[in-house]
């Protein structure tokens, strides 16, 4: 079934149009009249016991209705999963990071909410903090979590086959240390939450979240009350790449003021905020041993990892997994080490951001590959192309690999690149650079879950309405899934009505998030699509008195094959089942897979469940201004292996934004820290690429159709930035022969490195 | 408390009379005092774009233009671009060359755009670069902003 008349198609956004003429609804344009505006007082210290907190002068301000602070909270810890609870929604006993949530207001107005935070008197006894994760985990140091010892959250090792058998093959061993830097999600719609609460505590939120399910569960747990009597409605998302994932303390403190007061509360982030308070992303720290043989095959590799997890756990014991998994499954190596550790400090807390480890693994080892490839003097797309995993294989870490079209990538990446010919073509300061990766292209269930749930009705007229879970970031979820169920029903995307992520209507989806929801929300979809197409035909092969082998769907018809008048349409067959047989047409679709396999190490993720694994290759041709250490980028390619297209236009647009997101971690985006202090929370001082600096940029969409997939389809959201900083630097690399190991490559490093390399030869 | 200022403007061509605070920006008296969402606030310090709107023809940003100075002035925001129930050609373009995702820089780079076709309707690559750069975008990568515009030039001929 290859001929697919809307799935494969490019098509703009469903909702397109009306975000063109600005008509769509985002958090912060929902107005209620009698609305109280929420802010939040937070610590300018890193790490202080909090001895006193008087809120007496800003309760008494004119127009503030509620001020709350630990007092007023239940002292449930949260975190993104249960069993990694370590925050309280207000600081209790003392703060750990500069933005640590003390106390909350809501008043008629911003300006006096603003100045009530300040009329909070809070008593603050400084403790010695900890920034860097080197030095938290000595002995001695501060401890960020009463009980942590060494202010380590977790560690993880794990071992396949033998590294230390496999060094000894090796013809040549290269280790070398690799850092990478913070960095900011920067959507440009800042977290903003509105929350209602009737009389009978009946909580109804507005809220951008990635996961409004999780969200609810999330809510549920910390302020100890029942799920069931919180209801999530999303408005547009303006953007999220992992900073909307988790529950957010302004979310749960917007819900108790809103509680306490009776009225509306609205809390939105300023951008300052939005840089300050909100998840970043994990640095890190890697050094990696590789051992090769003279013809390329790599025998061992070996990582060891410090990743600062910040002050609070959020995601970080799952990244660090992340980063283990995507180091070890790319490519055929037999003898694997990796060992990790993820480390509390006095800093903001690490979260899921885009790649969610796996930028982080794919830098470090990627630079490896190129460094061994010179040390080899081997092409560096051959090296690849020598350890690339296949379609149909288990890898030494027990992850099964199906679709695979990481050779493929490969070669059609140099062709498209024209990489033999740049390579070789050596101008002055121009240089060129390949990266790999994998990730994974449906989430996995090594949370526990990975669920996503659909219904499709027909309704009394013959229309069609989807209710899915997922929720659509902007990435396009949900023009792709009306697009599988419009294929499956043979309709028109546009006739079919849909509701998303809303916790009351529709069934739900764990999130949006790894990459998981083209093909677990979309397997959810075409379950419900092809049950209600199934109850269709058989409503209407009674009404026509046929077989339901003998019918089939066309211009909203049932139709008898081969005839072209003997048909029953969709709204007679509505209809007849609302009102003769009053059982309206309904089917529902779920997907929770795959089943965890018995290799499964839910610490270490060895034997990662996830029901397909991407793959990709990233080329890039930079230019370096030797006066400046600037770097261009010139052009980038990027091919990434998503299975099936649903919608090449869309996807083109993950790989383009992904990309480009990727060359700022490369080059200039940098969250600077200082005493635990951010000193650029401004887009004036934290660089991000604008339209004036993007090379000519080329996505390639690799099809090695999925066996498994909705359509063959896979992920590729978080995929199209993780492989790029590589690429990237390993052009530097090839242009004036400066390794940059510590991201971001910067013209600070770049000039200074050159001007060490011209000392060294004179 | 300082007292409120009255002011006369034009906004899509409809007057509105309004008492204003000195500091308030243009951006909050669109969006909250007349109630046009479509002009987004993304950072407040007019380093985002998202606020962009047309003032007297020029292209501001209305989070850094205060509602007092706008006494007597005609804005345009984007809400005031179609024509009735059709999409400007600027804004047919975004939609067709899948320039807009998550939509909320959308508003902003899109009276941008027809700021820059208004003045130059031949644009070079580097000049729509250039005039584009203080409209930021963290979903696109800008790839198929860039393609929008040159269709808009195309459909404005």
């Amino acid at each position: 079934m290859d001929n697919f008349s809307i799935v494969g198609k490019s098509m703009p956004h469903r909702d397109a149009a009306e975000k063109a003429k600005g008509s769509v609804i985002f958090a912060s344009d929902i107005h209620f009249n009698d609305a109280l505006i929420g802010k939040i007082l937070r610590s300018r210290i890193a790490h202080a016991l909090i001895k006193k907190i008087d809120i007496s002068k800003a309760i008494n301000l004119k127009g503030v209705k509620a001020v709350i602070t630990a007092k007023d909270i239940p002292l449930i810890k949260f975190s993104a999963a249960p069993i990694w609870a370590d925050k309280l929604i207000l600081a209790e006993k003392k703060v750990r990071y500069i933005g640590d949530e003390i106390a909350a207001v809501a008043a008629v107005d911003e300006e006096t909410a603003s100045e009530a935070i300040k009329l909070i008197d809070v008593e603050l006894e400084e403790l010695e903090a900890v920034f860097d994760p080197e030095e938290a985990m000595k002995p001695g140091a501060p401890l960020v979590h009463e009980g942590v010892e060494n202010n380590i959250s977790k560690v993880l090792s794990m071992e396949c086959g033998s590294v230390e058998e496999g060094f000894k093959e090796a013809d040549l061993i290269l280790e070398e240390t690799f850092s990478t830097q913070a960095q900011s999600h920067c959507p440009i719609e800042t977290h903003c939450c509105i929350a209602t609460c009737s009389p009978e505590d009946d909580i109804h939120m507005w809220v951008n979240s990635q996961a409004p399910h999780a969200l609810r569960q999330r809510l549920a747990g910390a302020l100890g009350i029942d799920a069931g009597k919180i209801h999530i409605s999303l408005p547009h998302v303006g953007g999220g790449f992992g900073s909307k994932i988790d529950l957010e303390p302004s979310q749960a403190l917007c819900v108790l003021l809103a509680k306490q007061t009776g009225r509306p509360v609205k809390i939105e982030n300023t951008r300052h905020e939005q840089f300050t308070t909100t998840r970043i992303r994990h640095p890190t720290r890697t050094r990696m041993k590789f051992g090769v043989k003279n013809d390329g095959t790599i025998v061992a590799k070996q990582s060891e990892v410090i990743m600062d997890n910040g002050a609070y756990n959020s995601h970080g014991p799952a990244v660090i997994a992340y980063n283990n998994v995507m180091f070890s499954t790319l490519y055929k190596v037999k003898n694997i080490r990796y060992d990790g550790r993820l480390v509390y400090t006095n800093k903001n807390w690490g979260g899921a951001f885009r790649g969610y480890g796996d930028p982080q693994a794919c830098f470090a080892q990627e630079c490896m590959m190129d460094m061994i490839a010179e040390k080899l003097d081997m092409d560096p797309v051959e090296l690849r192309l020598k350890n690339a995993n296949e379609p149909n294989e288990i890898t030494a870490n027990a992850v099964k690999i199906s679709s695979c079209g990481l050779k493929e990538s490969l070669i059609e990446a140099g062709r498209v690149f024209e990489w033999d010919s740049k390579k070789s073509s050596r101008k002055k300061y121009r240089g060129v650079g390949v990266s790999a990766m994998t990730y994974t292209g449906g989430g996995s269930k090594g949370s526990g879950f990975n669920y996503s749930g659909a219904t499709m009705r027909m309704n009394a007229d013959g229309t069609l309405h989807l209710l899915a879970g997922a929720t659509d970031i902007g990435q396009g979820s949900s023009t792709i899934l009306t697009q599988m169920a419009a294929e499956i029903m043979g309709v028109a995307p546009e006739t079919v009505s849909l509701t998303t992520s809303d916790t009351d209507t529709t069934p739900p989806c764990m999130g949006t998030f790894g990459s998981r929801v083209t093909f677990c929300a979309g397997t959810a979809v075409t379950h419900a699509a092809q049950g209600l197409r199934q109850q269709v035909l058989e409503q209407a092969s009674e009404m026509l008195e046929a077989r339901v082998e003998d019918l089939e769907t066309r211009d909203r018809q049932v139709y008898v094959k081969g005839t072209q008048d003997k048909a029953v349409s969709f709204a007679e067959i509505g209809a007849a089942a609302y009102y003769q047989k009053e059982k309206p047409l309904s089917a529902v679709g779920y997907y929770n897979g795959p089943d965890v396999g018995p290799d499964f190490d839910p610490s270490t993720y060895k034997g990662y469940p996830s029901p397909t694994m991407v793959f990709g290759t990233n080329m890039a041709e930079v230019e370096v201004d030797p006066t400046t250490g600037k770097v261009d980028v010139l052009s980038f390619v990027a091919a990434h292996d998503l299975g099936r297209a649903i919608n090449p236009m869309l996807a083109e647009g993950q790989i383009e934004g992904g990309a480009v997101q990727g060359i700022g971690w490369a080059l200039m985006e940098d969250l600077q820290f200082e005493n635990g202090e951010i000193l650029n929370p401004n887009f004036h001082d934290y660089k991000m690429l604008t339209i004036k600096d993007i090379p000519d940029i080329k996505p390639l969409l690799i099809e090695p159709v999925d066996p498994d997939g909705p359509f063959g389809a896979k992920g590729i959201g978080e995929c199209a930035m993780v492989a790029t900083a590589p690429a990237i630097v390993n052009a530097i690399y090839q242009a004036v022969g400066i390794r940059i190991k510590d991201l971001p490559a910067t013209p600070e490093k770049i000039f200074m490195a050159l001007k060490e390399k011209e000392g060294k030869k004179e | 408390m300082e007292k409120k200022h009255q002011i006369h403007l034009i906004v899509n061509g409809e007057l509105y009379d309004l008492l204003v605070r000195p500091n308030r920006t243009l951006a909050d008296l669109i969006r909250n005092d007349i109630g046009l969402t479509g002009t987004k606030k993304g950072c407040d310090q007019g380093d985002c774009g998202a606020c962009t709107v047309l003032a007297n023809g020029k292209v501001v940003n209305s989070c850094l233009v205060l509602a007092v100075e706008m006494d007597g002035a005609s804005v345009i925001t984007i809400e005031g671009l179609q024509q009735g129930h059709d999409l400007h050609p600027v804004q047919e373009a975004f939609v067709e060359k899948g320039a807009i995702q998550c939509g909320f820089c959308t508003p902003g780079m899109i009276m941008t755009t027809k700021a820059l076709l208004d003045e130059n309707p031949c644009p070079s690559q580097a000049d729509i670069k250039h005039y584009l750069e203080g409209n930021l975008c963290r979903c696109t990568g800008y790839v198929k902003i860039i393609d929008a515009v040159n269709k808009a030039a195309d459909l404005l001929k």
